[in-house]
C-alpha cells in the first residue's frame, strides 16, 4: 500500500515515515527539499519534492496513495511574515484535503495539537472540553482554524481522523519547533540554566514513539471526524528537571526566573523584533502562558486506539542517551 | 458574596462562553442558553466538573415565539430564582442595507432588541428583592458611532443604550443594578478573528480577547457601573466622541469606508 506523509522532515513526520516503512508500506515522503538532512533513509521511503502550498505538486504525489498523514505545519513560535502561519497551517491543510478528495485517497490522519485547547484551569483537558482563553498564540489560532477546515471536509463525506499531540520529545533531530528537546539538550550542554516561574507549572510531555504509534492506530481504528489527544504524563518544570538531572547525572544549579521578569523581558524582545525584524527569544503571549498549566488526558485514545504511554522516566532516559550520542 | 444564579444568552461561544467561564470561576450557578447543537452540553459539563457549580442548559431559538416565557417557566419548575441576567446573544452584520433579506433583519431585531426586553421584563418579575440582582446588557461602541454597513446592528445597540439608561433611572432605589457593556472589537468567531488580525495601530488596540472583556465586564457589573468600556483605547474613543464635531467624525468614517469598498 502507498502512503503519503507531509512534513516528512519534521520531528513527528520523519519518525512516522520510518516506522511505516519498517512495517512494509511504500512511503512517499513529501517535502520541499529532498536533500534535507532530516529525511529518513529506508528502501521503502521515496522522497517526493513538493509544497503543500502548491496543489499540483500534492496531486502528483498523491497518485496511487490510499492513505495520507498530514503532519506538515508551521509550528514555530514566531515567523517574520505572520501570514505564514495562516498560509501553511490553514491553506496548506485545505490544499491537502481538497487534493486527497480529487486523488481518491481513502483515509487521512491530520496532525493537530493540544494547543487548540491551550491552558487548563483544573482537571486535565479532554477532547470534549472547551477552550477557555483567547487565541493570542498564532500557532494555536491557525491550528484551530485548520481543524474547522477539517470539519468541513468531514461534513462533505471525507474520512479524516484528527490526532492532537501534546509537547512531544524523544529520539530525533532538534528541530526549530521542538522546544522540549532544545531544553534537554541545552541542559546537558550546560547552556540551559533556567526554570520558569517557581517551577510549579505543569505541562504534558508525550514520547515521540508513542505519538507515532498513535498516528498509525488512528489510521487503523480512529472514528471518522473524531479527535484523539496523544499525550504523556503531566509534569511540572521542577519534576522535569529533577528527572533530567537524576537520569543524566549532569548537575547544574538552576535559576528560577519569576514569571514577571520573563514577561518584562518578553516585552523588550517583542519591541526588538518589531523594530529590527530579528527573531525574538520569547514573546509576551508565551510569558502569559507560564501562569497556567497545560494538562491533557489521553484516556480516549487509550480506550479507542489502544494508545500506550511510555513512562516519563523511560522516555527521558532514551532521549538523553540519544542526545548524548548525537 | 452569596452564590448567585446567572442566565446567559448566546452562551455556547465567543463572549457568552467567556461570561459563563468567568462566573463559574467565581462560584456562581448558571443557566446557559443557545441554539441546539452548539456544544452547550459539553461546556456545561466542563464548568460543573471544574468549578463545582450547577450549570443548567436550555437549547432553544430565542427568536421563536414564546421562548422567553419558556425559560422562566423552566426556572420556576426547577424552583430556581435568577439573580443575574446577561443579555448577550445578538446577530451582527457588515453589509450594505439592500444586500440582506427582510427575514435576516426580522431575526436580527428579534434577537438584538425584542429578546433582551422580554427577558428583562420576566427577570424583574421573578427577582428576589432581598438580594441584589444584576442585569448586564451587551451593547457596542457601535451604538455610539454611526457606521455604514452596520445600520440595523448599530441601531439595535443604540436601542440597548437608551433602554439601559432609562431603566437605570427607573431602577434607582431598588435592589437591581443594570449595566451596559460597550466593547470595541472582540476576538470571538473565526471570521472575526481573521478580520481583527489585519488591523494596525489604534484600531488594533481596540481589540480584546473575550476572556479579558468578560472579566472586566463582570467586575463592572458587580460594582454596579452604569457603563463598562474595556480598554484605554476604547475609552479614548468615547472621550473624543464627546467633543469632536459631527463633520469630523463623518469624514473619518467615510475615509475608513473607502478601505473596505
Amino acid at each position: 500500500m502507498n502512503i503519503l506523509v507531509t512534513g516528512a522532515t519534521g520531528f513527528i513526520g520523519r519518525q512516522l515515515c520510518l516506522v511505516l516503512a519498517q512495517k512494509g508500506y511504500q512511503v512517499k515522503a513529501f517535502c520541499r527539499n529532498v536533500n534535507h538532512p532530516y529525511l529518513a533513509d529506508h528502501p521503502n521511503i521515496e522522497p517526493v519534492k513538493g509544497d503543500i502550498l502548491d496543489p499540483y505538486s500534492l496531486l502528483k504525489a498523491m497518485q496511487g496513495c490510499q492513505q495520507v498523514y498530514h503532519t506538515a505545519a508551521m509550528a514555530k513560535m514566531w515567523c517574520r511574515n505572520p501570514n505564514e502561519f495562516t498560509e501553511t497551517n490553514v491553506t496548506g491543510t485545505r490544499n491537502v484535503l481538497e487534493t486527497a478528495k480529487q486523488a481518491g485517497v481513502k483515509r487521512i490522519v491530520y496532525t493537530s495539537t493540544c494547543g487548540v485547547w491551550g491552558p487548563t484551569l483544573k482537571h486535565p483537558m479532554t477532547e470534549d472540553d472547551p477552550r477557555v482563553v483567547g487565541f493570542q498564540i498564532a500557532y494555536e489560532r491557525t491550528k484551530y482554524f485548520a481543524e474547522l477546515e477539517v470539519n468541513k471536509f468531514v461534513q462533505q463525506g471525507m474520512d479524516v481522523v484528527t490526532v492532537n499531540p501534546s509537547r512531544v520529545f524523544g529520539e530525533g533531530p532538534i528541530t526549530d519547533s521542538n522546544t522540549v528537546s532544545k531544553m534537554i539538550s541545552g541542559y546537558l550542554k550546560g547552556k540551559w540554566r533556567i526554570i520558569p516561574g517557581d517551577g510549579g507549572q505543569i505541562s504534558n510531555y508525550a514520547y515521540l514513539n508513542d505519538v507515532v504509534n498513535g498516528h498509525i492506530a488512528a489510521m487503523e481504528k480512529g472514528i471518522t471526524g473524531n479527535r484523539y489527544i496523544l499525550g504523556g504524563e503531566d509534569k511540572s518544570f521542577n519534576e522535569f528537571f529533577e528527572t533530567l538531572e537524576g537520569l543524566s547525572g549532569v548537575h547544574h544549579k538552576m535559576v528560577r526566573l519569576p514569571q514577571k521578569v520573563i514577561k518584562f523581558y518578553s516585552r523588550f524582545e517583542a519591541l526588538k523584533t518589531k523594530l529590527t525584524g530579528l527573531a525574538p527569544v520569547f514573546l509576551p503571549e508565551f510569558a502569559d502562558r507560564l501562569l497556567l498549566n497545560q494538562k491533557y488526558s489521553s484516556q480516549k485514545a487509550t480506550k479507542q486506539l489502544d494508545y500506550k504511554i511510555t513512562p516519563f522516566a523511560d522516555a527521558m532516559r532514551k532521549t538523553i542517551a540519544y542526545l548524548k550520542a548525537h | 458574596m452569596p452564590q448567585l444564579t446567572a442566565i446567559i444568552t448566546g452562551a455556547s461561544e465567543g463572549l457568552g462562553k467567556a461570561f459563563a467561564i468567568e462566573l463559574a470561576k467565581r462560584g456562581h450557578n448558571l443557566v446557559l442558553l443557545s441554539l441546539p447543537n452548539t456544544g452547550l452540553g459539553n461546556l456545561a459539563a466542563y464548568l460543573q466538573k471544574t468549578f463545582d457549580v450547577k450549570a443548567d442548559i436550555l437549547e432553544l431559538d430565542l427568536t421563536a415565539a414564546g421562548s422567553a416565557e419558556q425559560i422562566f417557566t423552566y426556572l420556576s419548575k426547577q424552583k430556581l430564582t435568577a439573580h443575574i441576567l446577561i443579555n448577550n446573544a445578538g446577530i451582527g452584520n457588515w453589509d450594505w442595507f439592500t444586500d440582506n433579506s427582510i427575514a435576516f433583519y426580522k431575526k436580527q431585531i428579534d434577537l438584538n432588541i425584542t429578546t433582551p426586553v422580554l427577558l428583562t421584563r420576566l427577570f424583574l418579575g421573578q427577582a428576589d428583592t432581598a438580594v441584589t440582582s444584576y442585569i448586564l446588557n451587551v451593547g457596542s461602541l457601535g451604538g455610539l458611532f454611526v457606521v455604514p454597513k452596520k445600520q440595523v446592528y448599530g441601531a439595535s445597540k443604540s436601542f440597548m443604550r437608551y433602554f439601559t439608561r432609562c431603566m437605570q433611572l427607573e431602577l434607582t432605589g431598588t435592589n437591581v443594578k443594570m449595566s451596559l457593556l460597550s466593547p470595541g472589537g472582540i476576538n470571538t468567531r473565526p471570521e472575526i478573528i481573521l478580520m481583527n488580525q489585519k488591523l494596525k495601530g489604534i484600531a488594533k488596540a481596540t481589540i480584546f480577547e473575550a476572556d479579558e472583556v468578560a472579566r472586566i465586564a463582570i467586575d463592572g457589573m458587580f460594582k454596579g457601573k452604569k457603563e463598562i468600556i474595556p480598554g484605554a483605547a476604547n475609552k479614548l474613543l468615547v472621550f473624543l466622541n464627546s467633543f469632536l464635531p459631527g463633520f469630523v467624525k463623518d469624514a473619518i468614517i467615510k475615509g475608513k469606508l473607502k478601505d473596505h469598498a
